[in-house]
């Protein structure tokens, strides 16, 4: 008797090919896009959103053409980070035109398309509670859409900001043909640097990312007075875990009020304060992923 | 999934599409040999992974739009001027991918049916014949073991069908359950 792979029809439904359709039309998006690189960290609350957004900034800065997605899908916050949470959707061709920031960063987010800042993500279905077995797939084709049905245009790099969890990057690699780099977000507590070495070790082990920088945020406190620095956990404990896992640290951010305040407002923070230790950590960042993504 | 008829040890073919019936879809496979007919009968939860693959079983007849599952399947869209419900606004006067004359933005006809039996039976499955429940009776049907859950409630939508009654409450619980034996 037959098996599955003895039988190369599927019959006439042609999910297959409507898969390959899909996957078709993503690579067609972004083979105007230059490199793709994750921010994630696969801890919370360590401020990868954060890292992102103001990343994205720094990097518009400096003249690249930067979008950034939101990968949250159920928890997006790019909308009012980036200050675009009224902009309407547009088509344009086959896809919607991105919103875009001030410093000229094209954003893509579930937020755009939400009834409200408070409104929950909800599909519909026969029941909320039974979602186990279709959320995930729900999840992971609202990703592929943001990415594949935003008109993006020429971009020298798409940053994709990834919610908490060690698992989000495997998706992300399901729903791109590539992923160029990921930049792992920590701070120097010991309970987000075991997550973050686990998260490190399986896209090296695993997923097989050319390129991966930590980044340490909120380590340390700069007072905005003296200029001198206070640690906020022990020192050296990310270079020790950058030492272990093979990986460079790319950037120290440290805590500063401002950005969070920025962040609530929708503004640009190194463009609102050049001149403070945390904005220079960004603009240094995106010297280094632009040097990133060239080496690749 | 492929379907084989045993006998003839052929690979069977999609014939047609039935339904929709309360989110179940009926998909109905030939044997090209012996004309065999078996019927692929989906649950609700089965027919949602279908639709969440963001797939039309038995193939498209026209491109999917843009944002088209999200659009589609986010409850409480925001509403946007132009084409409804959680839809684009257009950037520009005229484009290449619109939908085709006569079609809503999803691609199906401007009546509300669709030119795939499937598409439009994935999509109306969830709208025909709906009842709503309150929240009293839905946490109620909470304590149901969730295998069972579903078969509980499907039942208990019928009863509340044939009583006339659109929304299941915990009164209406109370009534099926004297009826149904449960």
């Amino acid at each position: 008797m037959k098996t599955y792979h003895d039988i190369a029809t599927d019959g006439g439904s042609d999910v297959v090919g409507q898969v390959e359709a899909q996957s078709d039309r993503l690579a067609g998006r972004l083979a105007a896009v230059r490199r793709i690189v994750a921010v994630m960290s696969g801890k919370g609350g360590v401020g990868k959103s954060t890292v992102a957004v103001n990343l994205a900034a720094a990097l518009a800065h400096t003249g690249a053409r930067v979008g950034i997605v939101d990968g949250d899908i159920n928890g997006p916050s790019l909308g009012r980070m980036a200050g675009v949470l009224e902009a309407p959707i547009r088509r344009k061709g086959a896809g919607v035109l991105p919103a875009e920031t001030s410093a000229g960063v094209r954003v893509m987010s579930m937020d755009l398309f939400l009834a409200d800042e408070t409104a929950p993500v909800v599909w519909d279905a026969p029941s909320q509670t039974d979602g186990a077995a279709w959320r995930g797939l729900r999840e992971a084709g609202a990703l592929r859409e943001l990415i594949a049905d935003t008109e993006w245009g020429e971009l020298d790099v798409l940053l994709v900001d990834l919610p908490p969890g060690s698992d989000r990057l495997p998706t992300l690699a399901g729903v791109v043909p590539r992923i160029d780099g990921a930049l792992v977000v920590t701070i120097p507590s010991a309970v987000s640097m075991s997550v973050v070495g686990r998260s490190v070790r399986l896209m090296q082990e695993h997923l097989h990312v050319p390129s991966v920088g930590l980044i340490e945020n909120m380590g340390a406190y700069v007072c905005p007075h003296c200029g001198e620095a206070d640690d906020l956990f022990p020192s050296g404990s990310v270079d020790a875990l950058a030492r272990g896992l093979g990986v460079r640290v790319v950037a120290r951010i440290p805590f500063d009020p401002a950005i969070g305040m920025a962040a609530d407002e929708g503004r640009s923070f190194p463009q609102d304060h050049p001149e403070r230790p945390a904005a220079k950590a960004f603009f240094n960042l995106a010297n280094d992923v632009q040097s990133m993504m060239d080496q690749l | 999934m492929k379907f084989l008829c045993v006998e003839c040890d052929e690979a069977m073919a999609l014939v047609d599409t039935r339904g929709p019936d309360r989110g179940s879809m009926t998909v109905v496979f030939v044997c090209p040999s012996c004309e065999r007919r078996t019927a692929m009968l989906t649950n609700a939860s089965e027919t949602q992974v279908v639709r969440s693959l963001g797939v039309k079983i038995g193939g498209r007849t026209v491109e999917a739009e843009p944002m088209e599952g999200i659009r589609s399947g986010l409850a409480g869209a925001r509403p946007a001027a132009g084409e409804g419900h959680g839809a684009p606004e257009h950037a520009e006067a005229s484009h290449s991918a619109g939908p085709e004359p006569g079609h809503g933005g999803d691609g199906s006809p401007s009546d509300g049916t669709s030119k795939c039996p499937f598409t439009g039976m994935v999509n109306e499955a969830f709208e025909a014949d709906a009842v709503s429940w309150s929240d009293a009776a839905r946490t109620r049907m909470e304590k149901i073991p969730s295998y069972a859950r579903s078969m509980v409630m499907k039942g208990v939508e019928e009863f509340a069908r044939e009583e006339g009654v659109d929304e299941v409450t915990v009164d209406v619980l109370d009534r099926a359950r004297g009826q149904l034996g449960m």
